[in-house]
């Protein structure tokens, strides 16, 4: 958390020293994985096992640390905005109209003049619009 | 586990011997650093909630402000006096002593509602009624993700600065149920700057398509009512006065209403939404007994005490609905409840009373969106 105008505000940017540890650990880890390739052909093959591990667990560490910064450089911070619908209907004729929400529309409104008759539209119904990926 | 890990590598190699020391290095640290290590995870989860909540509280500032200048076309910058609004706090009144505590709570929510009516009311002097009413509860949605920003800020930082684990916990601990809080909140900024029905509203939403048709005066203030008859009994029904966002007096409209008819009155039916529980269904509806009104209190303090100085019985309606739902848009389910609703006061009417007896109806909730 950094200090600005007397404020405290969370501070998420990824530091040089801790990019120049992750590019270190890589470095270290494909060095040992290299060397456990190479100890499989050679001499002393138990070596290999212990170069693998390292370098596995290196890739690991260096994995996770990506994973975390990952997670919270691209959390959404847009907050999200949903659809609302309103529903007309003319009480003489019966016609239904559903549109996109206006400000200044509320429930018994008596709104624009029906379309097919000439009744006055009253709006019945607002609420937000169904999410296609929730009903599937 | 680290040590068995440790002990799979026979050290009788220069490498073996390293990877060994390396283990058991690592073992000790963890011995005396693990709670270190709980905490500064715990920190870093805090950290990350507490970016996205400071970018909802941002966006709460930045769109009051924005509908003060869009509605109220104040001639100066509102900046200040949003900034001064969110600020605003409230302090409890003594319960030492509890006798007459309701009473004196009561009295300053109604000065804390008439400081923000004209405080919004100074920001903005184009605005209707209406809109000042959407405008005030706006200003109320953006102080209480302000709050929220501010406090787990400050468990953050002092969980930071002293390292202490149980002050990290407490904060870590409470942070989905504070995330699903905050997330409604969030939606509530689109629905009170536009005017939109909100969830909380599905009480009021009833009444008013029990009222729609029928005269209707102002009974208190801000709740207006009307007489609609059912199945030959006369109902009074009741709710906030729309379609600004207001949630009105209740307590004072009922009790209003049972002294216009001297106590002749058989029941009170009241609707509300209420918080349903993880597996019910949203918009599912349940009759019960009792006030069905939430708040701080002193509205269900005044109905109970009416309801009992007249002698007439409480039944409820209530219409569940999960937390995100509240003071967000409503959504399609909690519309087609409130048939359901009707149909249940119909159901309430018919059982407990009789042809030619008053009933009051009272739709509880903010009826924002909803006129009458």
């Amino acid at each position: 958390m950094g200090e600005r105008g007397g404020t405290a505000y969370p501070s998420m940017s990824l530091s040089w020293m801790t990019l120049l540890v992750v590019v270190a650990i890589g470095v270290f880890s494909l060095v040992s994985l290299y060397l456990g390739f190479q100890a499989y052909g050679s001499d002393n093959p138990e070596h290999a096992s212990y170069y693998i591990i390292i370098g596995t667990a290196g890739f690991a560490a260096m994995g996770y640390m990506f994973f975390r910064t990952k997670a919270i450089s691209t959390t959404r911070l847009k907050v999200p905005k949903v659809d609302v619908v309103t529903t007309l209907e003319c009480p003489k004729c019966g016609l239904k109209r559903i549109r996109e929400f206006k400000r200044g529309d509320y429930v018994f409104k008596d709104d624009e003049p029906c379309t097919r008759c000439d009744g006055q539209m009253v709006i019945l119904r607002i609420h937000r619009r169904e999410d296609e990926k929730a009903k599937r | 586990m680290l040590l068995s890990v440790g002990q799979l590598i026979p050290p009788n190699s220069d490498i073996g011997m390293i990877l060994q020391a390396l283990f058991s290095i690592s073992f000790i640290i963890y011995l005396f650093y693990a709670q270190r290590i709980q905490s500064m995870t715990m920190l870093r989860q805090v950290e990350v909630t507490l970016r996205k909540v400071k970018a909802i509280r941002d966006e709460g500032r930045r769109v009051s402000i924005q509908t003060v200048r869009e509605v109220g076309k104040p001639e100066g910058d509102p900046t200040p006096d949003v900034e001064r609004f969110m600020e605003h706090f409230f302090i409890q009144p003594v319960d030492l002593d509890p006798a007459g505590i309701v009473g004196k709570l009561g009295q300053l929510l109604n000065v804390r509602e008439n400081t923000f009516e004209a405080e919004v009311r100074a920001m903005a002097p184009s605005a209707s009624e209406s809109e000042a009413n959407n405008l005030e509860n706006l200003l109320e949605a953006s102080q209480a993700l302000n709050i929220y920003y501010k406090v787990i800020r400050h468990f953050y930082l002092l969980g930071k600065k002293t390292m202490n684990l149980y002050i990290i916990m407490q904060i870590h601990m409470i942070l989905p149920m504070l995330m699903r809080e905050i997330e409604a909140y969030s939606a509530a900024l689109q629905a009170f700057r536009e005017g939109m029905p909100i969830g909380d509203g599905v009480g009021s939403l009833t009444a008013a398509r029990l009222m729609r048709g029928h005269p209707w005066k102002e009974v208190a203030k801000d709740m207006v009512a009307a007489e609609v008859m059912m199945k030959g009994r006369t109902l009074l029904v009741t709710k906030a006065k729309g379609p600004g966002g207001n949630v009105g007096k209740p307590g004072d409209a009922v009790e209003n209403l049972l002294n216009e008819r001297k106590g002749k009155v058989k029941a009170i039916i009241m609707i509300d939404a209420a918080g349903k529980l993880e597996g019910e269904p949203t918009g599912g509806v349940a009759e019960g007994v009792g006030a069905a009104i939430g708040g701080i209190g002193v509205e269900k303090y005044k109905i109970e005490g009416a309801a009992k100085a007249h002698d007439v019985p409480l039944y409820a309606v209530v219409i569940k609905e999960d937390i995100s739902n509240v003071v967000a848009p409503m959504v399609e389910p909690l519309f087609d409840a409130t048939e359901r609703a009707m149909e249940s006061v119909g159901r309430l009417v018919d059982e407990w009373t009789e042809e030619g007896d008053t009933v009051i109806v009272a739709g509880i909730g903010n009826t924002v969106g909803i006129g009458q």
